[in-house]
């Protein structure tokens, strides 16, 4: 559940911020391609990598054991 | 060259379309239309007199004449800086001022220069001069008559002892009653001046030896250094006196003087005449002194005139030489009346060339205007991206692989976000992050300011990278909040941790651990593995695997950025037999891997995923038993293993056959029309048959095919590793980090003394800032680089092009000699 609100969350963030890039500042057809593209590359790069670490820690393998000492 | 595809086209994503052109331009209108190109900056001239020699060019009378001006600019220049005085940094706008009248100008100011340097040095070696005088005959008047006594009486001694002796040194200035009457006067010669300090002793010795202690010399130190009139140094120099006795000795005297450059002047007997000389020789040094400060006055004058123009003439000079160096380039008609001038440019510049050829035409007054015509080739035309200051720094990055070739996918568009992401994975730290950033906005804020500055090579360096840092240090902080490491401190921000003791007492924290009570900590890595025994297995399988799923994804972009080229240039071949086969081979296998590692996390199953891989291709037939992840896992093996296998065929066989049969027909229908382009006069360029009449050699391309193909299979391998890298810089940052936070900044805590946490703080600050702030940027920076330049773009770029460098005066305004 956590993960599709917050892949929801991203999707949502991108498309935010693609439409601020297109009202805010429109400078033609290919640029506008262009900076669209770069926004959905940041957004994917970023989910990718969220995504990894919290699938990682869904279902551990092995848990925190504390050292001694602390 | 063809239609992108699907959509409209992307700005970056290809080359600009470009357009070999003609210009022929009039003689009259020739300097003014170069002059406006140069200002438009969008034309590339081709050099159509490459065959000549510097010499045998058109206008190498015009450059020699721009030689020499850039030749006095250059003497100015360095006139100023011996002054002390900068050039004025104000640019003036000028249209007005003549080459010739310039020229004539700087001529004159050069002579004029010259000769007030020349004058003044002379009045400088006189003043010294007059100086030293000035100071012998102060000096000499206080031991002078002292200094003759005792002379005469010793060379009275000297010749009583030789009386009668008939010995060379015969004095001549010694009257013969002088033999026989003590008491009469002694006539001695004397010599006064001033000698180096350093030659002083050697001065004396030299002097007895070679008149056999004949004369009489005395010395006396003058206290402050001297100027020397004839190397304009101050030197430490001593007052002389020497009394000798005849015309042999006065030689010897004189010849040892001058092999000591020890400047002698003429000091008179008595004192009144002494102290008359002393008046007329300061008299004369205060005239002297006046004139030489009026001269100093006119010529510092004279180059605060020439400085506040010096900027105007040097950019003009300048430009004046670069026109003539590319007027060299053209090439005269067969009328002789035109200049023809054949380059590059953008097709979206065409209107404003020949806007620009227009106003050239009327500025100079030409009778006929010049022509803007399209020549069609198949040379490779440059390759032109239109960056802005941000993009520009990662286009660079780029282009220093290789430049595109021409209209083919730009990596560039990509690695805007892909390169300062890979850092960041690498870098993880939201602390060092938010350092780095305040860096580069520092850099980025004050741009205008630097822009214009001459900086030092590193700092030069890091500037034209403020963009490309600012992306690495938001990205930073980004996976710095994922890795949870706030200068290796985790932080619980996002939500409460998932792990919790499994007893209240938390007996067995340290034996069997915590356990996942909770969600999962929704964003990042848990805070409560930081510190933790098994917090190493734990990273390292996560950042290890992320490493592959990232690398895996990169790769496939790659190879899709392949079948857009191949898309675009209409080459079929490369999709059906390259595209599809690459595709299959990578995913079937390093695919496949990625798939079974979300499946394994999402299950939690306990499989041993490099067993499966390796026993997917040892004994692909065996049952899985505990390694089973889904069903039907054994079967789906068996499919991609052979589709992999059959991949390799598919990559290297079909496309040589492809091939010969496509030059075959080509060749077919090439033998009847080689005829037409004969008669055609304004195809000049020959090398169009060059690609047709190229051999098609088959072996050639067999092993070509072969060579792609093994660099393709081997490199899946050893590609998918190489992303191993991202693990690898990862662990190495965190575990620096963690060292110097735990070992330095905490140890030093523990002390509680205030001079040792200092002591502590500062060096955990040094260490910081130079290893990981700097080392790891760059080591990460290097990585990532890596990474783009040959596992991202091996799979599709061919970087064979030539970039684009317009006629632009801009250009040469950096260019500073």
């Amino acid at each position: 559940m956590g993960f599709l609100v917050t892949t929801l969350i991203f999707v949502v963030v991108g498309v935010v911020a693609s439409l601020c890039a297109r009202i805010c500042c429109d400078v033609g057809p290919s640029t506008n391609l262009l900076r669209l593209t770069l926004i959905v590359t940041a957004i994917s790069c970023c989910w990718m990598m969220w995504a990894i670490v919290y699938l990682a820690q869904m279902k551990p393998l092995i848990v925190p054991i504390l050292s001694e000492g602390e | 060259m063809g239609d992108g595809g699907c959509c409209q086209t992307m700005d970056l994503l290809r080359s600009e379309p470009m357009q070999l052109a003609q210009l022929i331009i009039p003689i009259e209108s020739a300097h003014c239309a170069v002059s406006y190109l140069g200002d438009l900056g969008l034309f590339q001239f081709k050099d159509l007199n490459a065959d000549k020699s510097p010499f045998q060019r058109t206008y190498a009378a015009q450059m020699k004449r721009c030689g020499e001006m850039a030749r006095k600019l250059r003497f100015f220049r360095e006139q100023m800086k011996k002054e002390g005085l900068l050039p004025s940094t104000k640019s003036y706008r000028s249209n007005d001022l003549d080459m010739d009248m310039l020229e004539a100008k700087l001529g004159e100011l050069e002579t004029e220069l010259i000769e007030i340097n020349a004058n003044s040095e002379k009045l400088q070696s006189t003043y010294a001069e007059l100086l030293e005088y000035k100071i012998v005959l102060q000096k000499a008047g206080e031991f002078f008559p002292l200094a003759q006594r005792s002379a005469t009486a010793q060379q009275r001694e000297f010749e009583a002892q030789h009386m009668g002796d008939g010995s060379i040194d015969s004095p001549l200035l010694l009257e013969q009653e002088m033999i026989t009457d003590p008491s009469k006067q002694v006539k001695l010669g004397s010599f006064t001046g001033l000698v180096p300090r350093e030659k002083s002793i050697a001065f004396e010795r030299i002097l007895f030896r070679a008149t056999r202690g004949n004369v009489f010399l005395k010395q006396a130190v003058i206290e402050d250094p001297v100027i020397d009139p004839i190397s304009g140094e101050k030197v430490d120099k001593n007052v002389f006196v020497i009394f000798y006795s005849g015309e042999r000795t006065k030689n010897k005297i004189l010849k040892i003087c001058e092999a000591f450059r020890a400047n002698r002047y003429p000091v008179a007997d008595d004192m009144a005449r002494q102290y008359q000389m002393i008046r007329e020789v300061s008299e004369k040094l205060s005239e002297l002194k006046t004139t030489i400060d009026v001269g100093l006055l006119h010529r510092a004058n004279m180059l605060q005139t020439i400085g506040s123009q010096f900027e105007l003439w040097n950019i003009m000079v300048k430009k004046e030489k670069y026109i003539y160096h590319v007027l060299n380039m053209l090439s005269f008609d067969v009328t002789k009346k035109c200049l023809v001038a054949e380059g590059w440019c953008p097709v979206f510049a065409t209107s404003q060339i020949q806007k620009v050829l227009q106003r050239a035409t009327l500025d100079c007054n030409s009778q006929v205007g010049a022509i803007f015509h399209v020549l069609h080739t198949e040379e490779f035309p440059p390759t032109y991206f239109r960056t802005n200051k941000f993009t520009n720094a990662f286009q660079e990055i780029v282009d220093a692989y290789g430049v595109a070739k021409y209209q083919e996918a730009n990596p560039g568009v990509y690695t805007i976000i892909t390169f300062p992401f890979l850092f960041a994975v690498m870098f993880g730290d939201w602390g060092h992050g938010i350092c780095l950033l305040l860096a580069t906005l520092y850099f980025v804020m004050q741009e205008k300011k630097f822009s214009g500055q001459k900086l030092g090579d590193i700092t030069e360096m890091i500037f034209g990278g403020r963009y490309i840092i600012m992306m690495m240090a938001v990205f930073s902080i980004y996976t710095g909040f994922i890795y949870n490491e706030f200068f290796s401190v985790p932080f619980e921000l996002f939500g409460p941790s998932a792990y919790q003791c499994k007893q209240l007492s938390c007996r067995d924290a340290t034996t069997s651990g915590l356990v996942k009570v909770g969600p999962t900590y929704p964003f990042g890595v848990d805070p409560k593995w930081h510190g933790t025994r098994t917090e190493l297995p734990f990273l390292n399988s996560l950042k290890m695997k992320m490493s592959i799923l990232l690398g895996v994804a990169q790769m496939n972009l790659g190879i899709v950025l392949s079948y857009y080229n191949a898309k675009f240039f209409k080459n079929d071949l490369n999709i059906w037999y390259q595209f599809v086969p690459q595709m299959i081979f990578l995913n079937s296998l390093f695919g496949y891997l990625s798939l079974l590692i979300i499946i394994k996390w999402c299950t939690g199953s306990q499989a041993d995923l490099y067993h499966v891989m390796i026993y997917m291709f040892l004994s692909p037939t065996d049952d899985l038993r505990e390694n089973q992840l889904f069903v039907g896992q054994k079967f789906l093996q068996i499919i991609l293993l052979l589709l992999a296998i059959a991949a390799v065929p598919w990559m290297l066989f079909p496309k040589p056959f492809l091939l010969k049969k496509q030059h075959e027909e080509r060749h077919q229908g090439r033998s009847y029309a080689l005829l037409h382009n004969i008669d055609d006069p304004l195809e000049t360029d020959l090398h169009e048959d060059s690609h047709d009449h190229k051999e098609f050699e088959f072996g050639e391309v067999i092993v070509h095919q072969l060579i792609h193909t093994i660099e393709f299979v081997l490199g899946a391998v050893s590609n998918t590793a190489s992303y191993l890298r991202l693990w690898a810089l990862s662990l190495a940052h965190s575990e620096l980090s963690s060292v110097f936070y735990d070992k330095v900044l905490l140890l030093a805590w523990g002390f509680n003394s205030i001079i040792v946490l200092i002591v502590g703080i500062i060096i955990f600050v040094c260490a910081t800032v130079g290893v990981l702030l700097v080392m790891e940027t760059l080591s990460a920076f290097l990585h990532a680089l890596r990474l783009h330049w040959v596992e991202f773009q091996n799979k599709f770029y061919e970087g064979d092009g030539y970039k684009f460098f317009p006629f632009s005066f801009t250009s040469i305004q950096d260019d500073e000699e």
